[in-house]
Order: C-alpha cells, then sequence, then structure tokens
C-alpha cells in the first residue's frame, strides 16, 4: 500500500481516481494546483504524486520539476489528458516516472503504479 | 496550388453578395423581408456535404454552370418554406402541384441568376447556366453528387443561409464548383505568395482534424461507456463578424479553452443542454443530486471538456512536432452565440477572416450530440500549414513506451 497524493484540477477527476485507488492505497491528500502539490508533498512526503499536467495558477510539470529536484526520490506519474509527444518529452525532463493518458481504466493506473511503486 | 487568403476572401464576398441578390429577388416577389444570416466557403470530405440538412424533406432548384467557372448550384427549401413561398407567390387555391412546382422553379431561376451574376461579373467573362430542374429528396440528397471529373475526396463548398424575418422559412444556396475550376481560379487571383497555402496543406489538415474528432470521440466513449462516432469534420472560411453565427440561438453547455503554440487559439467543446445531462450521467458513478444541470453535472463535462480538446489537439502537436499548450478548461452555459461572440472579437482584433473547424459526434445509443469548434488565430494556421509536413500526417499519436 502506497501513500498517494492526487493533484488533479478537475473534482470529478480526483473522485474518480481516489475511488480507483483507495482500495489498495491511502490518499494522503487531494490538490487542485502545482503550487499546492509541492506544499502538500512536503508536508505528506507521499510515495507517490498522481500528477496532472494543465492546471491553473502552476502546471504539474513545474511542480513535478520542483518536487524532484527537492526529492529524487520521490515517484510522480503524470495523469493527464495531454498526449503530446513534446509534452511527454517535457515531463521526463522534469522527472516524471511515468505517464497516463485520460481517460484511463483501473488496469491501467494499477499498472503504471506497479511500475513505479513496486509493492 | 495555392490558395492565398485574400481570395478567399474574396470569394467568399462574392458568394455572399450573390445570396443577398437572389434573396432580394425573392422578396421582391414575395413580399417577404428576408436576409442572408451566413456564408461560408468550406472545404470538406465529398461524403460530408449537406449532412446539415438532416433527414427533412428538401425541395430543390439545380443548375449547372460552367465558362469562367464550371460546377453545380442548388437551392434547397424545406417543404414547409415551399408552401409559403408558392401561398406567396400563387394565393389561394390556385395552386395546384403543377403551379406550386412552377413558380418553385421559376423563382430559382431568377434567384440563381443573380447569384451567379455576380461572380461572372467580377471576372469579366461569361458563366452559362442551364435551365432549371426541379428536385424533391430528403436531406443531402437535394444536393448534386459531388462535381465529376475529379478523384480527390475534398471539395470546397459555397454555403449561404438565408433567413426570413418573421417567417418560418430557412432556404439554403449550395454551389459545388469543379475542384479544377475554383483552384485554378483562386491561383490566378492569388495576389500575395507569402500568405498562400498549398491546397494539398489544407485537405491534409482537414483529414488531421477529423482523425483528432475521432479521437475525442474514443475518449468520450470510453469514459461514457458507449460507442461514439465522429460525424462531420470540415474546415470553412468566413469574415469574423459570421463567426458566431456558426452555432445557434440555443443553449449550450461546455468548455473552452485558449491555445498557445502554433497554432493560437480556441477551442470549444459544446453540447446542447439535454446532452450535457445525458453525457454527464453517463459519467458519473452515482445518481446526481438533484434535477436538470446540477453541479456534477457541470463537473463532470468540465473534465469531459478538458480530456476532449486533449484528443483534438494532441494530434496536431504530434504531427507539427510541437507543443501545443492550452489553459485549463472553463465552463460556459450560455447561448451558443453569447460564448463564442467575445472569442470572435478577440481574433478580431487582428483578423478580417477566420478559418473554423467544426465537428461533430453522436451516438446512437446515448441521446446527445457534442460540437468541437476551434477559432485559430489565421495567421498562425497559415504557418503551421506551411510546416506541416504531409508525410508525416498520419503521426498523430505519441508512444509513451517508448519515451518512458
Amino acid at each position: 500500500m502506497a501513500d498517494v497524493l492526487i493533484a488533479d484540477d478537475s473534482e470529478f477527476m480526483r473522485n474518480l481516481l481516489r475511488e480507483i485507488l483507495e482500495e489498495d492505497h491511502e490518499i494522503v491528500g487531494e490538490v487542485e494546483n502545482g503550487v499546492e502539490a509541492v506544499e502538500v508533498f512536503k508536508e505528506q512526503q507521499p510515495d507517490l504524486v498522481m500528477m496532472d499536467i494543465v492546471m491553473p495558477i502552476r502546471d504539474g510539470i513545474e511542480a513535478t520539476d520542483e518536487i524532484k529536484s527537492d526529492n529524487p526520490g520521490a515517484h510522480v506519474i503524470m495523469c493527464t489528458s495531454v498526449g503530446q509527444e513534446e509534452k511527454m518529452k517535457e515531463a521526463v525532463k522534469a522527472g516524471a516516472d511515468g505517464y497516463i493518458t485520460k481517460p484511463f481504466q483501473k488496469p491501467s493506473v494499477m499498472e503504471a503504479i506497479q511500475d513505479v511503486v513496486p509493492s | 496550388m495555392k490558395v492565398d487568403v485574400q481570395s478567399l476572401g474574396t470569394f467568399n464576398e462574392l458568394a455572399h453578395e450573390g445570396a443577398q441578390e437572389a434573396t432580394g429577388s425573392l422578396a421582391q416577389m414575395t413580399g417577404m423581408e428576408a436576409e442572408v444570416e451566413v456564408t461560408k466557403i468550406s472545404l470538406v470530405d465529398r461524403t460530408d456535404v449537406g449532412e446539415e440538412l438532416g433527414s427533412d424533406q428538401f425541395v430543390g432548384v439545380s443548375f449547372d454552370f460552367e465558362g469562367a467557372l464550371a460546377g453545380e448550384t442548388v437551392l434547397a427549401f424545406d417543404e414547409p418554406s415551399k408552401e409559403t413561398i408558392t401561398e406567396a407567390l400563387v394565393p389561394g387555391d390556385e395552386a395546384d402541384e403543377a403551379m406550386a412546382r412552377s413558380s418553385v422553379e421559376e423563382i430559382g431561376n431568377i434567384m440563381m441568376s443573380g447569384f451567379i451574376d455576380g461572380w461572372a461579373d467580377y471576372l469579366g467573362a461569361t458563366i452559362d447556366h442551364s435551365p432549371p430542374t426541379y428536385i424533391e429528396r430528403e436531406g443531402a440528397d437535394v444536393l448534386p453528387a459531388a462535381p465529376a471529373g475529379s478523384e480527390r475526396d475534398h471539395i470546397f463548398v459555397f454555403r449561404s443561409q438565408v433567413e426570413w424575418v418573421d417567417e418560418t422559412i430557412c432556404f439554403y444556396i449550395y454551389m459545388l464548383p469543379e475542384y479544377d475550376s475554383l483552384t485554378g481560379l483562386l491561383g490566378e487571383h492569388a495576389d500575395a505568395e507569402s500568405d498562400a497555402i498549398p491546397i494539398e496543406k489544407l485537405e491534409t489538415f482537414n483529414r488531421m482534424t477529423r482523425s483528432g474528432t475521432q479521437t475525442a470521440a474514443e475518449n468520450l466513449g470510453m469514459m461514457a461507456g458507449v460507442d461514439v462516432e465522429a460525424e462531420v469534420t470540415r474546415i470553412s472560411f468566413a469574415p469574423i463578424e459570421d463567426v458566431p453565427k456558426q452555432v445557434g440561438t440555443e443553449t449550450y453547455v461546455g468548455t473552452v479553452v485558449e491555445f498557445t503554440g502554433l497554432p493560437s487559439g480556441f477551442l470549444l467543446v459544446l453540447f446542447d443542454e439535454p446532452s450535457a445531462i445525458n453525457v454527464a450521467e453517463a459519467l458519473m458513478p452515482v445518481d446526481p443530486d438533484g434535477e436538470g444541470l446540477t453541479d456534477q453535472h457541470t463537473a463532470a463535462i468540465e473534465e469531459l471538456g478538458n480530456i476532449m480538446t486533449s484528443g483534438f489537439v494532441d494530434g496536431w502537436a504530434n504531427v507539427l512536432q510541437q507543443s501545443v499548450e492550452h489553459t485549463p478548461p472553463r465552463l460556459v452555459h450560455d447561448m451558443g452565440r453569447a460564448i463564442i461572440d467575445p472569442l470572435a472579437a478577440q481574433l478580431g482584433q487582428h483578423q478580417r477572416h477566420a478559418f473554423i473547424i467544426d465537428s461533430r459526434m453522436q451516438t446512437e445509443s446515448l441521446a446527445f450530440e457534442s460540437e468541437i469548434l476551434a477559432l485559430p488565430n489565421e495567421a498562425e494556421l497559415r504557418q503551421a500549414l506551411q510546416e506541416l509536413q504531409v508525410d508525416r500526417a498520419d503521426q498523430t499519436e505519441a508512444d509513451v513506451e517508448q519515451i518512458f
């Protein structure tokens, strides 16, 4: 079981992710933008961040960059509707460990988590 | 073959003036006041021509024309409009079927002469047209088959929508020029090489747009658990002031994002209200809290708009090997034109005409229709098309496994 922080500006998507994850993992926080994601990461030190890319105030790639710069061992999976190659490369550069494109189903989410945070 | 924006604008204006001339003739004969709502040039897949006519019964008057420009043109009324016009022309019980038909045929003849004459005058040449042919058919069948003699899957269509003041009359004027005839003219009238777009790239872009619509439809289908089909995709060109008329006056719910990169612009995902409720409820894991459009519905629509937007623009970005950024989706819930008005005004600060990318999708298993409308910055779209490598057009999907 991993401690997971969900960062997504969509309440609908946060609910969906929580429903998918809470049976097997502990949800330690839900935030709506990149600034909050960095703050809550520092407080909670979760095992994994499920990070959206397009968010207000600060996007998910910038937040990932800061989290990984300060905590190279942190695990971040980008969980986004963006399927652009250039954006994926930016995510890799920022230190993202995985990438799931929306819409997704539970098996693909669990598989991505298993790849990044083996139980 | 290239087409420049100025020529597209001029030709669109010619079609608009022709439609006004035709409408004026009809108004003069019937005494009913009318106005041309919108005229636009669209580059469409030939199988999509006339899709907006739905399955209603139409009466049409068609003509072939040849000379400086060649092709076919059709004036199409729905059945109730035909009856109203016939009543105005041949009042009372005098209008038997043959008389009704003859009156419509003649009015079509007069109107379409006005439509064609403007083109001939502008081109300083003659355009001859055939006698009118009267047709009664369902939906797009009222239109002629796409002009023969071309193996192309895309054709240019000029379409004017005319509405009557205080009357429930609506009719359409379609002009389907032969591809080579029109593109030859566009090439001859191209004023500035610098803003010319190769037509092949415009066609490729239209195909990419169809692919993006299909991806957005698949995303929606996966979330709602139904099969959704991309129905129509077209690129149109119209004066900026006509852009808000692309959508009706009914109320829509959806999302707007502003995208940056090449090109920049706006992208809207719109549902009519009943469709929005049906789709949102298909996405919700639990029953909604209340009746009508609740916060739960709008939250679902907001996220759906986000995912559909990405599905739509990612293909462009991957083919162009660029990043297209977009803002988080902003929920909109208003009359269609009120949603688009401020966006068109913003674009209108820098351009007189707009390319409008319009896609629609629907499914039989869930009562809904959705429309995706993209309004790119015209100059940047031209630049993007210049940079488009046609042989990369099928590389719309990025390989996550390869990158991670």
